[in-house]
């Protein structure tokens, strides 16, 4: 651990954000910090989306305007996000009914996006809307620009560079279909992202691109000021939480390279397996046309070869179309989490170099400048939604990971149970006893 | 040409029974029971050793293969593989068996058997030798003819044809295949005194044939046809399957990367560790477990290998029936043609062409006595065609009736042979179904608990 910032103020420097005081405890919530038996600590630090609707269960009102506010009327709804049980949750999203649309200009394709909830931010307990892919972007974008310090789940690539790919053929659009449903559920299941107001719009405008001209920014203070966070400066130390994560995520992303190009190979293999088989099967077919006795026996292991290979041609399509694309989701997300690290490395940069400034002054002020505050609460901020966020990753990670390895583990247990169901039924085949011709 | 039927003088007495099964099969020989009419005994005394002989129960088996060095014909020092042949004969009392024979023999001198057997038994469809150098290799198969595994597979062929000949009815009773088994120094010798060689018919005659023959026994044509579609359909099997083989490998063996950066991977992880590095040991399992289901499979490659070489044996006897039945369609022909000689010269008329008609043409008419003489000699021509001819035709028909007997004979072998095979083809991919089964199993659980 390098040397901190010269003559800290109390709550900077590398600690541990559980042992931080939130910029804003009051009496109130101070109670609720450090205790490990309630919820972390850090989920009590979200951010607010906006200054509007902001409730506090004490009934104050947010402490200051310098700092950024912490909407605690969220406490309730934090404590739902970890119910996964979907009883306690409020908001249904789903990416279904993909359609394809042929205009004049262009050819696309739209999914429709229906979202039940009983939250109030929605005016209806149900909404039917279409999208497309662009749409998608856009919302992704503008999450990144309100909630910088949040990790955003991320989109199916946008192009499809393997050339051969047709982007209207089923398998393509139900691939990109399932990774849309997911994108969103991603957002629906975060405490805070799913509050975001352009979320909101985008579940339920009718015409999103009236909403999308207007260029309403509706960013937090926290979005607002870290987007103009200058990245001029040189970062002293990362926290040994973020060098960390960051080292993890290198890594991560490293180990889940290597497993999609392996998968790749295995699925080139097994296409070039299967082109060998289909010219396989048929020979046995050609000998069954000479013989007599043996005609039956042969005739039998022709068609038997012949379901091997159809098996075997749904294992890869099943890789192809369910394994691979959430491998490369997983690298797309590590890679946009990278990038949120960064720029909580230059907030902390800008932070400290403040500091500095300041003390460097020589002025005997003990009173903090107020925009050197205004950095640490910014700091303070993101590390906690980033610590939050990465926790949360860190136990969907874990989710998803197992359901595709055992997915991918079952798709082969299938395969092979049904060749080997092919093989069995051809034994008493093969073993009659033929009439004598 | 002289036709060489079944000869006594090359058979030992008496014939034993039924056709054998794999190896380590058993022989036996049933003391008075004649299979297929056995000829006169053979004198001397060494034929009483011989009946005892095969009055026991006879075992025999290619059991080691060892590599040797030696000089050649041209006296240069060249590398090679012995194979030893053990026999025994088991006492019917007690079941023990005895070792009664054991010498060191390499492949060409298994070849020379081999010619030998086609030249004298040529209406039977004499099993083929294992391939002399290795054919239809998937990459990972060695196509050298030292390699450990292609002399191992070797052994087994040559055992297996040992075994094929020693259950044929018919060349089991072979004096020159009883001496293969029992007389190491000096066999060379004694099959080629046999003059083996200068009695095979020419290729170039055997091929002429083919193309000129009228009347060929109609099921021979069949049989021969059939012969070459079989070698056909059975190559191009056993091409595709070296590529499946290939490819499977390639898919199997992809499979350990896996294992590797499972491994890696659980190092950065809390919770996800352990269930990824057991998982990654289970993926490491599944590539290795391709190297024997490969190698069980050569097995049956080399099943479909044998009767890929019977194909050709069999055509073999189409041919020496299309030969004779040409030679006996020349004999005939020129018999005729003798005989139309003979009637002209009768009776004074020229009806067909010939160097006497021309030379009459030139140099003036040949005198009675002249042409009494000529009558004479045609006449004793005919005389020796006509039994030529006759001897041609009972030949011909023995032939047909022997060979036929022995291709049903085959035909029943090979439906046998081929079936088995299939089964345990199917097996073995059973086999593999249920080790991919359990192997993923295992994983799944390992996942699972990520």
């Amino acid at each position: 651990m390098a040397g901190g910032p010269p003559k800290a103020l109390p709550s900077t420097g590398p600690h541990s954000l559980r042992d931080m005081p939130h910029p804003l405890a009051g009496s109130s919530s101070e109670e609720a910090m450090g205790g490990d038996s309630t919820p972390s600590p850090d989920l009590l630090m979200a951010r607010s989306f906006g200054d509007k609707d902001l409730i506090l269960p004490n009934g104050g009102t947010p402490a200051g305007t310098s700092s950024p506010a912490s909407s605690s009327s969220l406490l309730n709804r934090l404590q739902l996000d970890d119910d996964a049980d979907g009883e306690t949750r409020d908001l249904f999203v789903t990416v279904d009914d993909p359609k394809k649309h042929v205009c004049t200009m262009e050819t696309y394709i739209t999914y429709r996006i229906t979202t039940k909830s009983t939250r109030v931010e929605f005016d209806l307990p149900e909404y039917s809307v279409r999208r497309r892919y662009q749409d998608f972007d856009w919302l992704r974008n503008k999450l990144e620009e309100s909630q910088p310090t949040h990790l955003i789940p991320p989109l199916p690539e946008k192009f499809v560079v393997k050339g051969v790919v047709d982007r209207f053929s089923e398998e393509f659009v139900e691939t990109r279909r399932k990774a849309l449903d997911k994108f969103l559920k991603r957002i629906t299941d975060h405490p805070v992202l799913s509050f975001n107001e352009h979320f909101n719009v985008f579940l339920t405008a009718k015409d999103l691109n009236a909403y999308k001209k207007q260029g309403i920014a509706l960013l937090t203070r926290v979005g607002e000021s870290v987007k103009h966070v200058t990245g001029g400066y040189k970062l002293r130390s990362r926290p040994l939480e973020f060098a960390a994560i960051g080292d993890y995520l290198d890594t991560f992303a490293l180990k889940l390279g290597t497993i999609d190009r392996i998968a790749q190979r295995i699925i080139k293999e097994e296409i070039e397996y299967l082109v060998e088989l289909r010219e396989y099967g048929p020979v046995y077919s050609t000998w069954s046309a000479l013989e007599g006795e043996l005609a039956e026996p042969l005739e039998g292991v022709s068609a038997c070869i012949g379901n091997c290979s159809t098996a075997l041609e749904e294992l890869t399509e099943d890789m192809t179309e369910d394994f691979l694309p959430v491998l490369r989701e997983y690298i797309l997300y590590s890679d946009s989490m990278k990038s949120v690290l960064k720029k909580r490395d230059q907030v902390q940069a800008e932070y400290e170099a403040k500091l500095e400034a300041v003390a460097l002054r020589k002025e005997e002020r003990p009173k903090v400048p107020a925009d050197v505050e205004k950095c640490q609460d910014r700091m303070e901020c993101f590390n906690a939604d980033l610590k939050a966020d990465m926790e949360r990753w860190q136990n969907n990670k874990r989710q998803d990971f197992r359901q595709l390895l055992m997915g991918l583990a079952d798709k082969n247990i299938q395969y092979y149970e049904k060749c080997l169901m092919a093989w069995e039924s051809i034994i008493p085949l093969l073993q009659e006893k033929q009439e004598a011709k | 040409m002289e036709q060489l039927s079944p000869d006594p003088e090359r058979q030992l007495q008496p014939a034993p029974q039924e056709p054998l099964g794999g190896p380590d099969a058993v022989l036996e020989a049933a003391a008075g029971e004649e299979a297929e009419g056995a000829g006169p005994q053979d004198s001397g005394g060494d034929a009483m050793a011989e009946n005892n002989f095969w009055l026991k129960k006879i075992e025999i088996s290619v059991s080691e293969a060892e590599k040797r060095t030696g000089r050649n014909a041209m006296n240069m020092q060249e590398t090679y593989t012995a194979y030893l042949i053990e026999t025994r004969s088991v006492e019917h009392a007690d079941g023990q068996s005895v070792l009664t024979d054991s010498l060191w023999r390499r492949y060409s001198e298994f070849e020379l058997l081999r010619n030998y057997l086609l030249v004298y038994y040529p209406h039977i469809v004499v099993p083929p030798l294992p391939e002399k150098r290795a054919e239809f290799v998937w990459h990972k198969l060695s196509a050298d003819n030292m390699d450990p595994d292609f002399v191992e597979r070797r052994r087994i062929g040559l055992e297996n044809f040992l075994l094929r000949v020693a259950s044929h009815p018919i060349l089991c009773r072979d004096k020159i295949f009883y001496l293969f088994l029992t007389q190491e120094g000096n066999w060379k010798e004694t099959v080629n005194e046999t003059g083996f060689q200068l009695k095979a018919d020419s290729r170039l005659k055997a091929l002429n044939a083919t193309f000129r023959v009228k009347n060929p026994d109609k099921r021979f044509t069949e049989i021969k046809h059939y012969s070459d579609e079989l070698q056909s359909v059975i190559s191009h099997l056993l091409r595709v399957r070296a590529r499946v083989a290939d490819r499977l490998y390639g898919v199997y063996k992809v499979h350990g990367n896996y294992g590797r950066v499972f491994s890696e991977w659980s190092a950065i992880e809390k919770e996800m560790g352990d269930g990824l590095q057991s998982a990654g040991h289970h993926m490491d399992v599944y590539a290795s477990s391709i190297d024997d289901i490969l190698e069980d499979e050569e097995h049956y490659a080399d099943q479909l290998k044998e009767y890929l070489f019977y194909a050709e044996a069999l055509r073999a006897v189409c041919r020496k029936h299309e030969l004779m039945q040409y030679d006996l369609e020349m004999a005939a022909q020129d018999l005729a043609s003798k005989k139309q000689q003979c009637e002209e010269l009768a009776t004074g008329t020229v009806r067909t062409f010939s160097l006497k008609g021309m030379t009459t043409k030139l140099f003036g008419q040949e005198t009675p006595e002249q042409r009494e003489a000529r009558i004479k000699v045609l006449e004793e021509q005919i005389n020796e065609g006509e039994q030529q001819l006759k001897s041609k035709n009972l030949e011909g028909r023995e032939f047909v009736k022997n060979a036929w007997a022995d291709i049903e004979r085959f035909k029943d072998q090979k439906n046998r042979d081929l079936k088995e095979a299939l089964i345990s083809y199917a097996v073995m991919q059973i086999s593999m179904c249920k080790k991919g089964i359990q192997v993923w199993t295992n994983a799944k659980e390992c996942f699972s608990k990520m």
